[in-house]
């Protein structure tokens, strides 16, 4: 089938980035999130690898077994996300339907083990100002194998990376959720589907970002 | 080439009946030249209050210590008796920078131009996304909303200076501020959302939706200006908002990231905030060029000298703006090699500013020239952008920054640039796009009155700055006074106090310009400047959809004194005999 | 463009996402290989997690059958990112 109007560039006009707007507007929306995620991501860099002072190594203070597995999650959404979108692309309805609720439950799936993981993490004396004193992490502190200089750093840069990622992916789950009502009544098809890839740029975003995030906040 | 003269509020798009109720015409609009109006109106109001603050800190520099006439309507917590308290100085000069870049200039030129002139210079009937143009808006007033309840905070509002360094922003123990220098910190990540939308907007609007014929070098160079600066909104914003979202992490719940006791670094904070910062300068010059060449252009009734090389070097200061962030760091104590760097690529980013200035000059040079009111603000612009810049060659010399950085050369500079340059061009793209905004005319003879009147005092108020500068004059201070070596200085404060409070007052002429010519003012034509561009074959003000008939575009704005008509100028949508169909024409045309 | 053409077209997604999931393992083997010098380690999972971003990029997000435009737009944030974190970190490393 062909593409209805709206999925091609707008027809009054001189050739431009050869997509419609929408898909133009989420790829600039995306550079700007390329910057915030710098701001954020580059001060930890900057933080741990420029500065002076040893960190903490890799499973020391994080799970890193229950984080690998959330990482996988969130890849299989990413999967899911553009079977979704293969899907409504052939006009299988059924099967678009399908794929986008698992992207759904796996992407909230995410949230909710990270949103587990913090909840251990400030159990055992994990914040963002860094080691609770009198916590189980702080006998690691007193011990060594979390340095004392740089375990607020180590707290402030943690929270605020994961912490801004996770609500980019809340935001994902509940726009995708909105689209997926919107599915429902039959709002997407074979000739118009411009929710859907926009919505699916987003997400693999999302988890291109938690790629980056895990490999050097969990496991460096 | 069909214009339907469409009455206004009754017609909507190609003919349709615009039967949207008051609020979702005027309030809650999507149309982009009524968001425009919006900012505008927004916009004016925070440069009022910007210039009052200002007002309030010349009284404290010029007359040290002695109450401020009408001070007593403050409380006690800011000025006991009228006499201005040290901290609410701080506060004013932090507020004053504040209010001035963020909610005064750059609405001004990207929010309102942007909106305003975008759609309707390249053809559209919008822009992409209209919806998404009525949010950017309410969240900008949102942001304003909280930066003004800082004023009521208490401790006072922000008082680390517009650029909020580390570790004084960090802690009331430091600044005597807490909850003011927090809602700082919030406004601007507000703010910076709204920004955001702004942008995605229009380089989306930009790349995708110009009017057949309008290839990227027959746009005006106000809307290439508006585009590069869109593009560094877009990149530089979030620097900034990821900055003072870790500020304000370490003001609140007790994070470590510029505390250098526990682990930070206070450097980090000014690489961060200069990073976006550097690129926000040009964000506040590149419009305000771009709307100036289209001005100059009209003026001289000659086409702009060196159109594509004034394209390129829009796209050099875009680039170059990158990578030259720490020379505003040159004191900070900072690695001195990184500082060479940066001295390097700021004495290069003089290169393409100059090449505008001269193509400024040579659109003029035997042009005919008309001194309408927008154009004697546009050359005087000119004039003042040379010295702003100028005074810049000397603060990019890292071992003559060592001399001048904080005093009050800088301050010369940055109003130089930032007064000379972008508010001249603002008072020039104001009067020259009202009649296009509201359908009258501002009164010519009172918007000559107020462009001489700013003009003296406002060079009488700052070109001194440079001489303060020079002797050593720190800035930020509140009792210039207390050192023996500016005592003697003091007089010429006062009389920069005096030129500021002259100038202050003749702005009232164009406010009441402004505000008067709505209901008075001449009925304007649809073409009163005889400008080329798009937008001034539509009627005053155009209807929501702007074109009937999308136009098409058969060459560049800046056909003025073309041999190829009889009229003194030739509108990029006039078809002549010789001209061909562009390949991306609309069907049935 | 007819829907036969276009079902052709789509990526083989399954394998895509079985080369993440290995990548995936790999990172985390060798993460706990602490006899590696440090240096050398950073490399490699950096290494790994870019390839694995590129995946997502040109298959998931489709750039690899965009336009030489959309795929320049993408991408062009990234020099700065570049530009911010390796002079920043010259403060403290020259």
């Amino acid at each position: 089938m062909a593409h209805a109007a709206v999925m091609e560039p707008p027809a009054a006009a001189e050739p431009g980035a050869g997509v419609y707007n929408e898909k133009l507007g989420m790829w600039v929306f995306l550079g700007s999130e390329v910057m915030f995620f710098t701001a954020l991501i580059g001060s930890y860099i900057i933080l741990r690898f420029g500065a002076p002072g040893e960190w903490a190594r890799p499973g020391v203070v994080l799970n890193v077994p229950v984080t690998a597995f959330n990482t996988f999650l969130l890849i299989c959404s990413s999967v899911s996300m553009v079977k979704a979108y293969a899907a409504v692309v052939d006009g299988d309805q059924q099967k678009f339907k399908m794929w986008l609720l698992l992207t759904i439950i796996a992407g909230a799936s995410f949230v909710g083990v990270q949103a587990y993981e913090y909840t251990h993490l400030v159990h055992d004396g994990f914040l963002p100002s860094g080691i609770r004193e009198g916590s189980e992490l702080w006998e690691k502190v007193e011990a060594g194998t979390v340095p004392a200089a740089t375990a607020g750093i180590y707290g402030s840069s943690f929270y605020i990376m994961t912490g801004f990622h996770g609500f980019h992916v809340t935001c994902g789950v509940v726009s995708m959720i909105w689209v997926y009502l919107k599915a429902l009544r039959g709002g997407y098809s074979a000739t118009d589907y411009r929710g859907v890839e926009v919505i699916g740029l987003y997400w693999h975003f999302v988890d291109l970002v938690w790629i980056i995030l895990f490999t050097i906040v969990y496991l460096v | 080439m069909a214009t339907t003269a469409a009455t206004v509020g009754q017609v909507g798009h190609a003919g349709h009946v615009d039967d949207r109720s008051f609020l979702r015409k005027y309030i809650f609009s999507t149309d982009h030249k009524i968001i425009g109006i919006q900012f505008l109106i927004m916009s004016l109001v925070f440069l009022a209050l910007g210039g009052t603050l200002a007002m309030m800190m010349r009284w404290q520099l010029g007359f040290p210590g002695q109450a401020m006439p009408g001070g007593t309507v403050l409380p006690e917590t800011m000025a006991p008796g009228g006499v201005l308290l040290p901290e609410f100085y701080i506060s004013l000069v932090t507020m004053h920078g504040t209010f001035m870049v963020f909610f005064a200039i750059m609405p001004l030129l990207v929010g309102v131009f942007g909106n305003f002139l975008i759609p309707l210079k390249i053809g559209a009937p919008d822009m992409a996304f209209p919806r998404l143009n009525m949010m950017s808006f309410w969240v900008a007033v949102s942001s304003g909303l909280i930066m003004l309840a800082g004023f009521w905070a208490e401790g006072g509002h922000a008082g680390a200076g517009w650029t909020a360094y580390a570790p004084l922003s960090e802690a009331p123990e430091y600044s005597g501020v807490s909850l003011g220098q927090q809602l700082w910190c919030l406004s601007l990540i507000v703010l910076g959302l709204s920004s955001m939308l702004g942008a995605v907007n229009y380089i989306t609007t930009v790349i995708n939706m110009r009017a057949p014929g309008m290839t990227w070098f027959r746009l005006p160079l106000s809307i290439w200006a508006l585009f590069i600066t869109a593009i560094l909104v877009l990149l530089a914003i979030p620097i900034l908002a990821g900055g003072a979202i870790m500020l304000l992490f370490d003001q609140t719940i007790g994070t470590h990231f510029f505390k250098p006791a526990t682990g930070g670094q206070v450097l980090l904070w000014q690489h961060l905030f200069w990073f976006f910062g550097h690129p926000e300068v040009y964000i506040l010059i590149l419009p305000a060029m771009g709307m100036v060449s289209d001005i100059i252009a009209n003026g001289s009734r000659k086409p702009i000298f060196g159109y594509e090389s004034m394209v390129f070097a829009i796209m050099g200061i875009g680039f170059l703006g990158w990578i030259v962030w720490g020379h505003h760091m040159f004191q900070s104590g900072m690695n001195p090699t990184l500082g060479q760097t940066f001295m390097i690529s700021t004495l290069f980013i003089a290169v393409p500013s100059a090449i505008k200035v001269f193509n400024w000059m040579g659109t003029m040079w035997r042009g005919s020239l008309h001194f309408h009111v927008p154009m004697l603000h546009a050359v005087a612009f000119v004039a003042m952008f040379v010295i702003g810049g100028l005074s810049g060659v000397f603060m990019a010399s890292t071992p003559v920054d060592i001399y001048i950085h904080d005093t009050y050369f800088i301050v010369a500079h940055i109003h130089y640039v930032l007064f000379g340059g972008s508010l001249f061009a603002l008072f020039a793209a104001i009067t020259y796009w009202y009649p296009k905004m509201f359908g009258r005319m501002m009164n010519p003879f009172w918007g000559k009155v107020h462009f001489w009147l700013t003009f003296g005092f406002y060079n009488l108020t700052f070109f001194p700055m440079h001489q303060l500068g020079l002797q050593g004059h720190m800035r930020r201070i509140y009792d210039p006074t207390e050192y023996t070596f500016l005592q003697p200085l003091q007089p010429l404060n006062q009389f920069i106090s005096i030129a500021a409070f002259l100038l202050f007052a003749s702005q009232a002429l164009f406010a009441l310009n402004f505000i008067l010519s709505w209901f008075t003012g001449a009925k304007a034509d649809v073409n009163p400047w005889r400008d080329n561009a798009l937008e001034w074959s539509v009627p005053s003000p155009p209807p929501h959809g702007n074109f009937a008939v999308t136009p098409t575009v058969y060459r560049g704005p800046y056909e003025y004194s073309s041999p190829e008509t009889s009229d003194d100028y030739l509108p990029q949508d006039k078809r002549l005999p010789t001209d061909r169909m562009p390949a991306s024409q609309p069907a049935g045309d | 463009m007819d829907d036969f053409a276009h079902r052709k077209q789509h990526p083989n997604y399954l394998l895509i996402w079985v080369y993440l999931f290995i990548l995936t393992i790999v990172e985390v083997a060798v993460a706990f290989l602490s006899h590696i010098p440090r240096n050398l380690l950073l490399l490699a999972l950096v290494f790994l997690a870019v390839w694995k971003a590129g995946l997502v990029g040109m298959y998931f997000m489709h750039l690899k059958f965009e336009s030489n435009r959309l795929r320049i737009l993408a991408v062009a944030p990234i020099p700065l990112a570049f530009i911010l974190v390796l002079a920043v970190i010259t403060e403290f490393r020259w």
